[in-house]
């Protein structure tokens, strides 16, 4: 990323709308990849890293070595660093983290091995293969656990976390399920879980809803269908097919990261998309930058807003 | 090259096989089943008691952050030895029984009371410092439940997946000699 590709874009804002569409295509074609994956897996590794104290202190303390030293980024270990750190704290917390700070943990191991090399062609066939691969892995692994849980095949899983997941009432409040469903359903269940109550046989009728039903299967069978094609699309290796699993990435990544907080996991997936996209499709490279700000912008309270507000 | 795919696959496949015989949360442990099923800390808790000698029991409701995030972490792999770390976390607080005690309420599958079991316990709460008096030294059993809930039936049913019984040896280690 140079300052004059920056200035460049900045005077094409003035310019119509679909010629500063081309112009922020054209700036994210000129921005050198590995340099850019760098940038972003570090903000990665800042904003959305582990929770433990070690991780969280060399995270930011590699921001501030980046900052002022900003060719850090290429050495290898500056991501040891980051990497040991990162599975420290995996073993530490193994049975409490989420499973795709896993992802986060492969992701900075790769771009420190990546780095060992000096060639500039194996460092970039490096990061393509290990994105590729992840991509597949997470999709693919993803599909066949969904497919093997009853749970989830029956639209359970969703409809019983839209009714006890909190991140899920706003949600869940826009697409017609009122607040008090969900309140009236956990208020039932404190029954089970509380020592001072008993409840005859241990089963509860739930309060639920017919839209929360339906909205269930609807979501149980799309993301299934949508991982399931990724993974497969992305294993074939045809520029037609990874442009289309590129679209459904995307689409995967603005609609999902509305109602699910994981944005860690939807950062990374990008990054891993940008990856692959970078050099052979810069408008859906584009597209991924576009997803990084959209990330951002979800960290707004809107939850907070959709249950304050009246209808 | 591969040596980051190959790890991931074998944490994978390690996490798959805690999931099918440990019991591990899909969620957790490195495999790729978040939102794959049922099985989060929504779905498991666990009912703690502080068992007296003379064998009666009261329940542990009230714990701090830390006490907290272990018991989460057994609750994700029920597992013996991380019920017992919580445990000898959660045994360290001085747990003091209010005067009062509360009867146990029995409800029907639609949330209504309908009778007064006839067990009934104290509140505890974590007061002060433990005194390392002996006669503090409890044991405590944990039951860990399993919650599935039914989409055709609309009902939530609790399932008792385990109880531990932790002896006071168990709980204070280094001074049970």
């Amino acid at each position: 990323m140079t300052a004059s590709s920056v200035n460049h874009f900045g005077s094409s804002l003035r310019r119509p709308s679909a010629l500063r569409l081309r112009a922020f295509v054209e700036f994210v074609q000129r921005l050198d990849l590995v340099q850019t994956i760098n940038v972003l897996t570090l903000v990665l590794s800042v904003i959305f890293g582990f929770e433990h104290w070690l991780f969280q202190t060399v995270a930011r303390i590699c921001l501030l070595v980046f900052v002022l030293q900003p060719r850090v980024l290429g050495k290898p270990a500056f991501w040891l660093v980051l990497s040991i750190a990162g599975t420290i704290a995996t073993i530490v917390d193994w049975e409490r983290i989420d499973n795709h700070k896993y992802l986060l943990d492969y992701w900075l191991w790769v771009l420190f091995i990546a780095h060992l090399f000096a060639e500039p062609e194996v460092l970039r066939r490096t990061i393509c293969f290990n994105a590729r691969f992840f991509l597949c892995l997470a999709f693919l692994a993803a599909s066949g656990q969904k497919l093997s849980s009853p749970s989830y095949r029956s639209g359970a899983m969703f409809e019983h976390y839209l009714y006890t997941d909190s991140r899920f009432t706003a949600f869940g409040k826009l697409i017609g399920i009122d607040p008090s469903v969900p309140d009236a359903v956990q208020k039932r269940i404190a029954l089970l879980r509380s020592p001072f109550a008993q409840v005859e046989g241990n089963e509860l009728q739930i309060p639920g809803s017919e839209r929360a039903r339906v909205a269930a299967l609807v979501l149980t069978w799309w993301d299934l269908s949508l991982q399931l094609i990724m993974g497969l699309l992305l294993v074939i290796r045809r520029s037609v097919t990874d442009v289309l699993a590129h679209i459904l990435l995307l689409f995967f990544i603005f609609t999902t990261y509305i109602p699910a907080p994981v944005f860690g996991f939807g950062w990374i997936l990008a990054v891993m998309g940008f990856t692959l996209a970078k050099e052979k499709f810069p408008r859906i490279a584009a597209g991924y930058v576009i997803c990084f700000a959209a990330i951002l912008v979800y960290q707004v309270p809107w939850r907070d807003w959709v249950l304050a507000a009246k209808f | 090259m591969l040596c980051v795919p190959a790890a991931s696959l074998l944490i994978l496949g390690h996490q798959l096989y805690l999931s099918g015989k440990h019991d591990l949360s899909t969620w957790k442990g490195g495999g790729m089943g978040m939102f794959a099923s049922a099985d989060t800390i929504l779905n498991r808790y666990a009912k703690i008691f502080i068992v007296e000698r003379d064998g009666t029991r009261n329940p542990l409701t009230q714990f701090s952050q830390e006490e907290t995030n272990l018991l989460n972490s057994a609750l994700e792999y029920p597992d013996r030895k991380t019920f017992l770390r919580a445990m000898q976390k959660i045994a360290q607080e001085n747990w003091t029984a209010m005067r009062q005690q509360n009867p146990v309420t029995i409800f029907d599958a639609n949330g209504d009371p309908v009778a007064t079991a006839s067990e009934a316990f104290h509140i505890m709460v974590p007061y002060g410092r433990r005194s390392g008096d002996e006669s503090q030294r409890r044991n405590i059993q944990v039951e860990f439940w399993k919650l599935a809930y039914d989409p055709i039936t609309k009902r939530a049913l609790s399932t008792l997946a385990q109880t531990f019984l932790f002896k006071s040896e168990e709980l204070f280690p280094a001074t049970a000699d």
